[in-house]
């Protein structure tokens, strides 16, 4: 079996994140050091101040964002190590003329040249320029520290290493590296930012009767290459655990149980529910709006959901947004009050006007979204009934707020204990409204998750971190079913 | 600044490679945004590099993509070379080029046109009073592959798109239309045009706004379903029938992963039925959104045939697929037609029609699909909710599909085929 073609039936990445690691035989090159980024940043600077100025001389808001992102990537397997280098850089120069419309020019190239085209494509061949107070030059960011490519596979293949289980059929770890360097400058305003974002998965796959079940963990991080988030071969044991559990063979039963979701549903559940409905460019529709107002009651008083950015090390975290204003915590929803929505700038909000990959079209996005914890360790939040493990995927339709959460597993839950039962490929369907007013528990344990994913190829992260919740499903606002994902059956 | 010249020249000076393309897409992008009060002017210039390295061991490849502008060719060459001498493989020999497919991919009236007048005409459209906001965006790119065995190709492409929020009164519905021609979209004439999509879509709502609830669960016997194109085609355009996208990937057939192999019927009796399935992929229709030339490496773009009759008859041969099996490529799942149906779309029994879905999402091992309800009718009173499960390869091989009006068929982005298709005997869950 060729891997890498199991590895695309599997579905387990995209092209932009997985390897094709095709064999292990290949004569080890002498390591070099990945590409240092190549842009001095004084020169940058002075691209983009100029741009500004010239900018401003025609036009009365300016803002002008620069970057330059470098990602290496590797994947191991028993077979063998792949690596990939890719490098995207990008001017952004957005104005907004007096009429009210906004006005983006983008360009790949920056260069002295490549910004000045993308003045010209704005203002014309004016070469008006106003003298702007810009504010002092911020401190430079520190430089990730570089490493070759013989350290990325060393540290990818410390996790394959070990011997693999004979009942998996295919195993492998990704390490994901992306370094940001943004610029962004306005009048009375510059700011500058490096970040290393480091992600880290390991995968196992094994048969389960017809069809191939994959096991996962996964990791992310912002900061150095080595951090106490970083995988291990614990991790690697789990996933394989999760690839080869024993599921119960009978049908689950469908219906309202009480439920434990583990904290990736949860994170699932609200992440879902955050982007399709608590954002301004969401309001837009009127059945959002219609349900969505400040200081309304969204959910049981047990719950508080804030988006923070300012998290230390979170994947999701940054030092502005890309229209340049200062990260900042916002409450959305306090003690199941609504109190806030994720807004940019020209849905009339602050603070969330965010990029994929800082120069895509601006969108308001969540960054680091926590569930505050609450006082029960989760251990004693089960009652007769299932813990949802493993999410898969949520999906919110905004006009209905109905949500269907896909999970790996259900354990069954009675006394308190678990009673060995697990039944494979679940889902979660309701009103969120009604499913987040029915928690009645919320743990004190917490665990984080993050996000990749692209919208036009560019790259957005963002983290979530979330506690366990329990929902009786029966009570009586009946806010969702448990039923099994496999077909019912076409007669 | 890294040109495609440059990148060419570096590679040929390589004695190690064994082969080489390299694409150049030049590309300049406008975005309308109504919504946002916005307008977005976007130029960039993407270069790839696939290249590949023979050894005792096998045949190494690298595909590189290049976005940045800093650095020089001979630098990428390099690590390229690093990357594929460390990704060895089975051995297999690069098929000689053919002809490149004919066709045209870019709307003669956007060749020099100015991209952000079009991006304004499309969402300009005549929407008849009806409160729309849309964002129209308009790509013109100029594409070049050039490989090693002297093989060059050169087209100018157009891509349009058009997401739409159509709005009365309390409700909403999100519209998304793709075509490579102004004239598709803006058209009212064309029946698949934005504003025939807008018109569609307020009839929808109103429906939506005395919708009832979903009506009981029944047992698989009692009940037909007729997928409307909106619900037949939801999400990327191709909606349902992507299940026989995925089943022709040749790598997954290799390695025993599809329903079912060449030769064999996609289900057992499918070659019985009144209107046995017949899908090809063809990526040589004028104007298709899937349309190209060539592949992105080099590789031929030929009309193949999936499904005949209800029996597997081809697969999406990559380059490295159609050399491992001595075979030509044919550069992939393309666009996909479907053969014609003989259903005059009356009922036989208890028929519920879908016409939107809030979502569907298809195993790509089984081909199980779960159909979430967001619009249907039930002996014409209209209902929200509910969810349908099927067994996507098994349903549309025995569906049967409706004659098109006026014996013409659907032609939207890359989906042509008949507008809606019937399928017997399913289950409704609540």
């Amino acid at each position: 079996m060729n891997r890498r073609e199991l590895l695309g039936g599997l579905g387990v990445a995209s092209a932009s994140t997985l390897l094709w690691a095709l064999g292990c035989s290949g004569t080890q090159k002498p390591t070099s050091v990945v590409a240092e980024a190549v842009a001095d940043r004084d020169s940058v600077r002075t691209w983009l101040r100029e741009a500004v100025s010239r900018l401003r001389a025609v036009f009365p808001t300016v803002h002008a964002l620069a970057v330059e992102r470098l990602r290496s990537t590797a994947a191991s397997d028993v077979l063998g190590t792949g690596l990939a280098h890719a490098r995207r850089d990008g001017v952004v120069l957005v104005v907004r003329d007096e009429a009210g419309l906004w006005r983006e020019q983008v360009s790949s190239d920056l260069t002295r040249q490549g910004v000045a085209n993308a003045v010209r494509a704005l203002v014309g061949t004016s070469r008006k320029t106003v003298s702007i107070d810009f504010g002092p030059v911020p401190p430079a960011s520190e430089v990730p520290r570089s490493f070759t490519d013989g350290e990325l596979r060393n540290r990818v293949e410390a996790i394959t290493r070990k011997r693999v289980d004979s009942r998996v059929v295919y195993g492998v770890s990704l390490l994901d590296i992306e370094d940001t360097w943004v610029f962004s400058i306005a009048p009375g305003r510059d700011l500058e930012h490096r970040a290393r974002r480091v992600r880290q998965s390991v995968i196992r796959a094994a048969w389960n009767g017809p069809r191939p079940v994959v096991g996962s963990v996964e990791r992310g991080w912002v900061g150095k290459l080595v951090d106490p988030r970083a995988l291990g071969e614990s991790d690697a044991e789990r996933a394989t655990e999760f690839a080869l559990e024993m599921m119960t063979p009978a049908p689950f039963p469908d219906g309202r149980h009480t439920v434990l979701l583990d904290p990736s549903v949860t994170a699932s559940l609200v992440d879902a529910g955050v982007r399709a409905l608590l954002t301004t460019a969401a309001a837009r529709r009127p059945e959002v709006q219609r349900g969505i107002a400040i200081g309304g009651t969204v959910a049981s008083p047990l719950l508080t959901v804030i988006d923070d950015p300012t998290t230390r090390g979170s994947y999701g975290s940054f030092t502005f947004d890309d229209e340049g204003e200062l990260a900042a915590p916002l409450t959305l929803i306090d003690k199941g009050r609504l109190t806030g929505v994720l807004g940019d700038r020209v849905g009339g909000g602050r603070g969330r006007g965010l990029r994929a990959g800082h120069v895509g079209a601006v969108e308001p996005s969540p960054s680091h979204l926590r569930v505050v914890a609450g006082p029960t360790p989760h251990g004693d939040l089960r009652d007769d009934g299932f813990l949802i493990e493993g999410a898969l995927g949520a999906i919110v339709d905004p006009g209905t707020t109905r949500v269907v959460i896909a999970a790996a597993r259900a354990r069954v839950i009675k006394g308190g204990k678990p009673t060995g039962h697990v039944f494979p490929d679940v889902e979660l369907v309701g009103d969120l409204g009604l499913l987040f007013g029915s928690v009645t528990g919320v743990s004190s344990d917490s665990e984080r998750f993050d996000l990749r994913d692209e919208r036009d190829g560019e790259p957005r992260w963002r983290s979530v971190e979330a506690p366990w919740l329990r929902i009786p499903l029966g009570d009586a606002k009946q806010p969702g079913v448990v039923r099994a994902r496999q077909q019912a059956g076409l007669k | 600044m890294i040109t495609r010249r440059d990148l060419v020249r570096a590679v040929s000076r390589e004695r190690r490679v064994a082969d080489w393309v390299v694409s150049e897409r030049v590309q300049e992008l406008a975005i309308v945004d109504e919504l946002r009060g916005l307008v977005r002017r976007e130029t960039r210039t993407r270069l790839g590099l696939v290249l590949h390295v023979d050894s005792a061991l096998g045949r190494g490849t690298a595909r590189v993509a290049i976005d940045a502008t800093e650095g020089t060719a001979s630098t990428v060459v390099l690590r390229a070379l690093s990357l594929a001498t460390a990704a060895v493989g089975p051995t297999w020999k690069s098929v000689p080029p053919a002809a490149p497919a004919r066709v045209d991919v870019i709307d003669p009236a956007l060749v020099k046109t100015n991209l952000e007048e079009a991006a304004h005409a499309i969402v300009k459209f005549n929407r008849d009073g009806a409160t729309v906001r849309s964002r129209g965006t308009v790509l013109r790119e100029q594409v070049e592959i050039q490989a090693k065995s002297g093989f060059r190709e050169a087209w100018a492409a157009s891509e349009l798109r058009v997401d739409a929020l159509v709005i009365a009164g309390e409700r909403s519905l999100e519209l998304v239309r793709e075509a490579r021609k102004l004239g598709d979209l803006i058209d009212a004439q064309r029946s698949d045009s934005m504003p025939q999509a807008v018109t569609t879509a307020l009839t929808d709502l109103r429906s939506l706004e005395s919708a009832g609830a979903t009506p009981r669960a029944t047992g698989s016997d009692e009940l037909d379903l007729v997928l409307a194109t909106d619900a037949m085609l939801h999400g990327d355009g191709l909606g349902v029938w992507n299940v026989f996208a995925v089943q022709a990937d040749a790598a997954l057939e290799r390695q025993g992963l599809t329903r079912y192999r060449i030769g064999a019927p996609i289900v057992p009796g499918a070659t019985q039925v009144a209107e046995p399935l017949t899908i090809s992929s063809d990526g040589a229709i004028d104007h298709a959104l899937r349309s190209a030339p060539v592949g992105e490496e080099g590789d031929a773009i030929r009309k193949f045939v999936l499904v005949d009759r209800g029996v597997s008859a081809g697969l999406a041969l990559t380059m490295r697929e159609a050399a491992l099996r001595g075979r030509d490529p044919n550069g992939g799942i393309r666009n996909l037609v479907i053969g014609p149906g003989l259903w005059d779309g009356a009922p036989v029994r208890r028929t519920i029609e879908i016409r939107r879905l809030r979502a569907l999402s298809i195993d790509r091992y089984t081909g199980n699909a779960s159909l979430e309800i967001a619009l249907a009718f039930d002996d014409g009173k209209a209902f929200t909710g509910g969810t349908v499960r099927l067994d996507l390869i098994a349903a549309l091989s025995r569906a049967r599909r409706k004659v098109a009006d006026k014996q013409q068929v659907l032609r939207r982005g890359a989906y042509i085929g008949p507008p809606a298709v019937l399928i017997e005997r399913v289950e409704l869950l609540s």
